[in-house]
């Protein structure tokens, strides 16, 4: 049997469809729910802070306007990662010892060449 | 002299025919693809390698073939007709992958979705063609461009096509720079390529990269309770690398664990096409199956991203809708490098990563839907 008569006698339209919406379904719905996940979240936050008495973690340091600085001063977190690291590495760093404004801090590294692309997607302080 | 003759007819050279030869020459091929052009070589290079070692003849009953049971090849094909590699492959996919551009970017998700039209489609056209449902449904996951689940689903429902399915699958994979861009072009305006996505949308806390896992694996699973062998190991794999307290582990199955099953994986896959199994019509079939069915999802990302734009204020960019296939990082790449040459300006590639990511978990949906349909 061939053709459309081959596809409605193994019931072909009707698992199309119903794969076609199960997925778009599926996904439609993981897209919601993580487009709200941070809200969620947040509301559970806000209730710790409400119910504990919220201490502000300590920056160990602040942003400075004067990138050469602020290079120095974050050039020996990377001390374990080599010479040479990945981007997301050091997003993770800079997000574990609670630095402000990670991704842009990078950017503005990056774009002021104190970051350098070794190629590869890794990259090394400017000496 | 009876003997030495006895020899020479055991001999690969005396029992080569030309189907043999072929086969060879096509293992050569995908080797120099690999190697001089550098064409998904980690794919390509096992696959071919074991092409040229699975069509070397040999006398029938020496325990030597990879369909022969007893033989050493047998046993570690027994990788791919489990399902064993393909889960271990999305184990460390899931420890290697980064959510957080799909998570800054839900709506995005919603390309990846699209683009599993394309199996869909395939579906209808392979039975129309008089394949049987299952091998239906094996074809038609080609064109969720994804190797292991393409594996995967064939390993369950239609073994005898593995060779064809994971070679097509393959193939199509490291020829998205050829397939992809004329697609891409063809169907959107110079006008619509030139659509900035903004930066970033809002940043992500680690509580929602580690919320992620275990809600994608609950949602995605209770919906498909067949996508488990796939999205089980992916999700686990995802959530050790963002728990950050398995550094160990999560660096582990993103590097040892998956070479060792890429390894295994493909060269076993290259050894299952002995021309005198993998030279046949329905292979050619399989191979113009394969290549419509990974035209369509590209089409059908980019078209879906189209419509998207008449109703959002914020225009995204179509290009990204190709993305939506699960070929990683293969087709971000190439979305990336069409706006690049359209805007040297414009960096699609972590939005493009956002639909790619959706891409592997759509196409893994899909393979466990088609399964338990299958199943009933």
């Amino acid at each position: 049997m061939l053709g459309l008569e081959a596809i409605s006698a193994q019931n072909g339209w009707a698992m199309a469809i119903t794969g076609t919406i199960i997925v778009m379904s599926g996904l439609s719905i993981l897209a919601f729910i993580i487009s709200q996940l941070h809200k969620i979240i947040g509301l559970f936050e806000e209730k710790k802070k409400a119910s504990s008495h919220f201490v502000q973690p300590a920056a160990d340091f602040e942003i400075l306007n004067d990138l050469e600085s602020t290079a120095r001063l974050y050039m020996p977190l990377t001390d374990e990662l080599g010479d040479r690291f990945h981007l997301t590495d050091l997003y993770r760093i800079f997000e574990k010892e609670n630095l402000p404004h990670p991704h842009l801090t990078i950017r503005s590294l990056r774009a002021a060449e104190y970051l350098l692309s070794q190629g590869e997607g890794l990259f090394s302080w400017k000496k | 002299m009876e003997l030495f003759v006895d020899f020479l007819k055991n001999t690969g050279y005396y029992l080569a025919d030309m189907r043999y030869i072929l086969m060879i020459c096509v293992g050569i091929l995908f080797c120099f693809l690999a190697t001089a052009k550098k064409y998904e070589p980690l794919l390509l290079l096992p696959i071919g390698f074991g092409i040229i070692v699975g069509n070397i003849p040999f006398f029938k009953g020496f325990g030597l073939g990879i369909y022969e049971s007893n033989s050493v090849l047998h046993y570690l094909y027994f990788g791919v007709t489990s399902g064993l590699y393909p889960s271990i492959v999305f184990l460390g996919l899931g420890a290697m992958t980064d959510f957080s551009s799909m998570l800054a970017r839900p709506k995005l998700m919603l390309l990846g979705a699209a683009a599993q039209m394309g199996i869909y489609f395939t579906l209808l056209s392979a039975m129309a063609l008089g394949f049987a449902p299952k091998e239906a449904a094996s074809v038609a996951i080609i064109g969720g461009a994804d190797g292991p689940t393409s594996i995967f689903l064939t390993a369950k429902l239609a073994p005898h096509l593995i060779g064809p399915i994971a070679i097509a699958a393959y193939s199509y994979m490291a020829l998205i720079p050829i397939i992809q861009p004329p697609i891409m072009r063809l169907l959107t305006s110079r006008k619509e390529r030139l659509i900035r996505m903004p930066d970033t949308d809002r940043p992500i806390s680690r509580k929602e990269l580690l919320c992620f896992p275990i809600i994608g694996v609950i949602l995605c699973c209770f919906l498909a309770p067949a996508s488990i062998p796939l999205l089980g190991p992916f999700f686990f794999g995802n959530f050790m690398k963002e728990s950050r307290v398995v550094d160990r582990l999560a660096k582990t199955a993103s590097s040892s664990v998956i070479d060792t099953a890429t390894i295994f994986l493909g060269f076993t896959v290259g050894a299952s096409t002995q021309a005198d199994v993998f030279l046949t019509y329905k292979s050619v079939g399989i191979f113009l199956l394969g290549a419509v069915a990974f035209s369509i999802a590209t089409a059908s990302g980019v078209i879906f991203a189209k419509i998207m734009n008449i109703f959002l204020k914020e225009k995204i960019n179509p290009l990204l809708g190709a993305a939506g296939v699960s070929a990683v990082p293969g087709s971000a790449r190439e979305v990336h490098l069409v706006g690049l040459k359209e805007d040297p300006g414009n960096y699609l590639l972590m939005h493009a990563m956002a639909c790619n990511a959706s891409g592997v978990i759509g196409s893994a949906i899909c393979a466990g839907v088609l399964w338990s349909f299958m199943m009933r």
